[in-house]
């Protein structure tokens, strides 16, 4: 830990209220106090405040009672604001809401800018605020056309570049892919190593706030718990009552140790391979192989079979910004399956599951598509082709609506493209325009069923304005706007982007029953490698817009380098797996937490009887 | 829907003409519209041609492009044509049909009527295609300071004319995103009347607009973080230089204009029969 000398910040039993909350303490009496080079994680729930804290500190909001001082400055004094904000950056969640130039050094300068920094200086600033996240190569691109993780570090290069001495980092990392969360933590982590920046994390990624010197854990605006890492997720039946999940790592060891393997709380993979092997050394085990993983291996065809084939798509075609989205696509998805569909930002997935419902149509069924004279001695161009159950998408004649009632697509953030004054109006919405000659009863009946089955009371809710719900529940009405036509097959871009650990956790049960009770295949698009391991049956991996393997989980993150080199990751179990392969012990499993923890069990057990 | 819009046509190249500075580019364009509208006959017409010609060829944008911009305005272009032949009186009758009479003046004052709006239309499609639209407001913003004098918010006025431009392509996917997430959902933007069709767009409008607020708010939060308005004395990073490039442009507008004029004023001892056949009234 880095030796802490002054503190920075301060908080004095501080509160605040948003206007129009009721008395509600968004910040509820915190005390904190932050140290320089320190290196401080918050956790929390979403709406407990953490978001409101970082505002606080350098003077966005202010606090209704209390006292935050900043480098000994009072925040409350209006003189001060500006030499806080030098002196204190933040970095937002969305980096498309932080950009005010559309050339990437235009934006980088413009804190200087308005500092008044001279020009010269401005250049220098810019080049090494650029240098210091690794975008220098970028200096004269558009940041539309990037990556969120490039973005985002750009955004981080616009905060460097005023020179802080402390650098905030509000969910920054929320909406990025794998890699882009790698990119901007290694970032941080070197500012805070390398140039001694104080850094405070924001985030919902616990493997992120492992990663602090301390770790504070908030709800409904009080600060519950403060200490290392370790230290706090000791006690994990606390954190469930602060609305947090149990990391996965330690359900796994809690799991081992009911099984009376005693491993020490440990929060990094590597480390708890360690103590597994060390825990079966003493047992006397030092190689052990254990049953194979059981597959539910159901690929019947069905009525609702998924088939595509060699599907090719290039947007903005004949502009010079063409950009080949999708190359060959050739996939089956079986009836019955809970699909997961993997790949970094911009690798097609977007595209690929928009054609599903024929929102990008095919060229065949579009109107501009002409046949090519056929040349000699060239083989005929295969045509792109995509069947779902009895529909042909390349037929013209294809009933396209009926069609996208049966095949529900579930958008990134559903909760931004909700606009009905009343929950009963926007679920109705989707029904009314399928069902143009449905009885009043019938439509109330349809979104009664499905305003119940996303888990919210229907009498509660029905007369709400969908804006008055908090961010969960605003999803799960979204999600009832499409399940409202009772598609047979579910297709959800990200579910659970952007949701609190227990709030991933309820939408990926809601998904279940779904796929249980409603709908007979379900496809989830996610960035998010535990997700798919835990949930689906088989995955496809996309890449350059094509598809780069398509397999069960196990098999899926067993080509760990592959994953890696495309900018992806593999579950918490296959690190596990890999750190006891190397002590000689063979774990197959299909990649469930649970299950991992059935396969360690039936090797400490076995030899313990024999 | 909306995929295929490049804001500002915008063509990425590197040539002379887009190398050379914005405010003299607009300067430029400026100068040539004066010169459009102040050639009386064919001759000045001529020359602005010979300069557009020029222009067009160091631009190195293809032909192509640069007449696509025409298509806009063609409809107003072949109305104003045919209004212009039918009405325009003269004394040498050519066709008399019914109540349609065209007299040779017409046909001329049509064609001249028709070139000039068509190289209008052309010179301002060359700087928008030459020129990327942060390049046009920082010459706009360069060019307008001389309002500071007299209290013109022109920083804050170009501040928000790059905001805009920025926002333009997030907010054109973001509407892509939301027509799309509705289509899944039914909504049908295609058919009905006038009036369905305006209805069927508030699905999409409440959301893009909620949307556009919530940016807004953070884009407010991101700015006062990055110390925006911390001093008066704000300074700017990038700057404007003129170039030899500039002083060629400024050179061949400035010739352009007196050309335009002398044309005006000797145009007739230039061939006297031909410009007795094609003087305009």
């Amino acid at each position: 830990m880095t030796e802490l000398s002054e503190n920075v910040i301060s908080f004095e039993n501080v509160k605040f209220s948003y206007s129009g909350s009721d008395g509600v303490y968004a910040v509820n009496g915190v005390n904190l106090e932050v140290g320089r080079g320190e290196f401080l994680s918050v956790i929390g729930h979403n709406g407990s405040g953490k978001s409101t804290l970082a505002r606080l500190i350098n003077g966005l909001l202010e606090a209704d009672s209390g006292k935050i001082t900043v480098f000994g400055m009072d925040v409350a004094e209006g003189k001060n604001s500006i030499e806080i904000r030098k002196r204190v950056g933040i970095v937002f969640q969305n980096p498309d809401n932080q950009m005010v130039a559309s050339i990437v050094e235009d934006d980088v300068a413009f804190g200087p800018e308005n500092l008044g920094v001279p020009r010269s200086e401005i250049g220098e600033r810019i080049d090494w605020a650029l240098r210091a996240v690794g975008m220098d190569e970028f200096r004269h691109s558009t940041p539309t056309r990037l990556s969120g993780g490039q973005k985002q570090r750009i955004a981080v290069a616009g905060v460097l570049a005023i020179k802080p001495e402390i650098i905030i980092l509000d969910e920054s990392t929320a909406m990025l892919d794998p890699k882009g969360r790698r990119e901007v933590i290694e970032v941080v982590q070197k500012l805070n190593k390398e140039e001694g920046m104080t850094v405070i994390l924001i985030t919902h990624f616990m493997e992120e706030a492992l990663l602090a010197d301390r770790t504070i854990v908030m709800n409904r605006g009080e600060i519950v718990l403060s200490g290392t890492p370790e230290e706090i997720f000791e006690n994990g039946d606390k954190l469930e009552a602060y609305n947090l999940c149990l990391p996965k790592i330690t359900e796994i060891i809690n799991s081992l140790n009911e099984a009376g393997m005693n491993l020490k709380n440990v929060l990094r993979p590597e480390e708890l391979a360690e103590e597994i092997s060390e825990s079966f050394k003493s047992k006397g085990i030092t190689s052990a192989e254990s049953s194979p993983a059981t597959f539910s291996e159901n690929l019947c065809t069905g009525e609702w079979d998924i088939d595509i084939k060699n599907l090719t798509f290039t947007y903005s075609k004949k502009s010079p910004f063409a950009t080949k989205a999708l190359n060959g696509i050739d996939l089956h998805i079986a009836e019955g399956e809970f699909f997961g569909i993997i790949g970094h930002t911009g690798s097609g997935k977007s595209t690929l599951v928009q054609h599903l419902n024929a929102l990008i149509k095919l060229p065949q069924a579009g109107k501009k598509f002409k046949k090519k004279k056929e040349k000699k001695g060239q083989p005929k161009p295969v045509l792109p082709s995509i069947t779902v159950g009895r529909f042909n998408l390349a037929d013209k004649k294809c009933d396209f609506r009926a069609l996208r009632a049966s095949v529900g697509m579930v958008f990134q953030y559903p909760e931004y493209q909700l606009f009905a004054e009343s929950v009963f109006a926007d679920v109705a919405f989707g029904f009314k325009n399928f069902n143009k000659q449905a009885t009043t009863e019938e439509a109330e009946k349809a979104v009664r069923e499905s305003i119940e089955i996303v888990g919210l009371d229907y009498n509660e809710v029905k007369d709400k304005s969908p804006f008055d719900l908090s961010g969960g529940q605003k999803r799960r009405v979204a999600i009832a706007g499409v399940i409202v036509t009772r598609p047979e097959i579910l297709i959800l871009d990200e579910p659970a982007a952007g949701l609190d650990p227990l709030g991933k956790k309820e939408i990926m049960e809601l998904l279940h029953k779904l796929h249980r009770e409603w709908c007979k295949t379900v496809i989830i698009v996610s960035h998010d490698m535990d997700e798919i391991a835990e949930n689906c049956t088989r995955a496809a991996v996309l890449a350059g817009g094509g598809v780069v393997s398509c397999d069960s989980p196990s098999a899926l993150f067993s080509e760990r380098d592959k994953l890696l080199s495309l900018g992806l990751d593999v579950p918490l179990t296959s690190k596990l797996c890999d750190g006891l392969e190397r002590s000689g012990i063979t774990v197959r499993c299909d990649c469930t937490a649970a299950d991992f923890a059935a396969k360690v069990k039936e090797i400490y057990g076995g030899r313990a009887d024999a | 829907m909306l995929n295929d819009v490049t804001f500002g046509q915008y063509y990425p190249a590197k040539s002379f003409m887009h190398k050379s500075d914005p405010r003299i580019k607009l300067l430029a364009l400026i100068a040539y519209i004066v010169a459009l509208f102040l050639a009386k006959n064919f001759y000045g017409l001529a020359a602005c041609a010979l300069v557009l010609i020029f222009a067009v060829i160091f631009s190195r944008v293809p032909l192509g492009s640069v007449l696509r911009s025409v298509k806009a305005i063609i409809f107003l272009l072949v109305f104003t044509a045919v209004l212009n032949l039918f009405f325009h009186g003269g004394e040498h009758l050519l066709v008399h049909w019914g109540i349609i009479k065209i007299y040779r003046e017409g046909i001329i004052f049509t064609v001249f009527f028709v070139l000039r709006l068509f190289f209008l239309v052309m010179g301002s499609a060359l700087l928008t295609l030459t020129t990327t639209p942060v390049e046009l407001t920082d010459g706009i913003e360069s060019l307008l300071t001389p309002l500071k004098w007299v209290r013109f918010p022109v920083h804050e006025l170009a501040l928000i004319m790059s905001i805009a431009l920025r926002f333009i392509p997030t907010l054109i996917d973001e509407t892509n995103r939301i027509i799309a997430a509705q289509k899944a959902r039914g909504a049908d933007f295609e058919s009905g009347n006038i009036f369905k069709r305006i209805k069927a767009i508030v699905p999409v409008l409440i959301p893009l607009l909620i949307s556009a607020f919530r940016r807004a708010e953070e884009l407010g939060d991101a700015m006062d973080a990055r110390c925006y308005s911390a001093t008066k004395n704000r300074t700017k990073y990038k700057k404007l230089r003129f170039g030899w490039r500039d002083l060629i442009i400024f050179l061949t507008f400035a010739s352009l204009i007196t050309g335009v004029v002398l044309f005006n004023i000797y145009a007739a001892e230039i061939f006297p029969q031909i410009y007795e056949y094609i003087k305009l009234s």
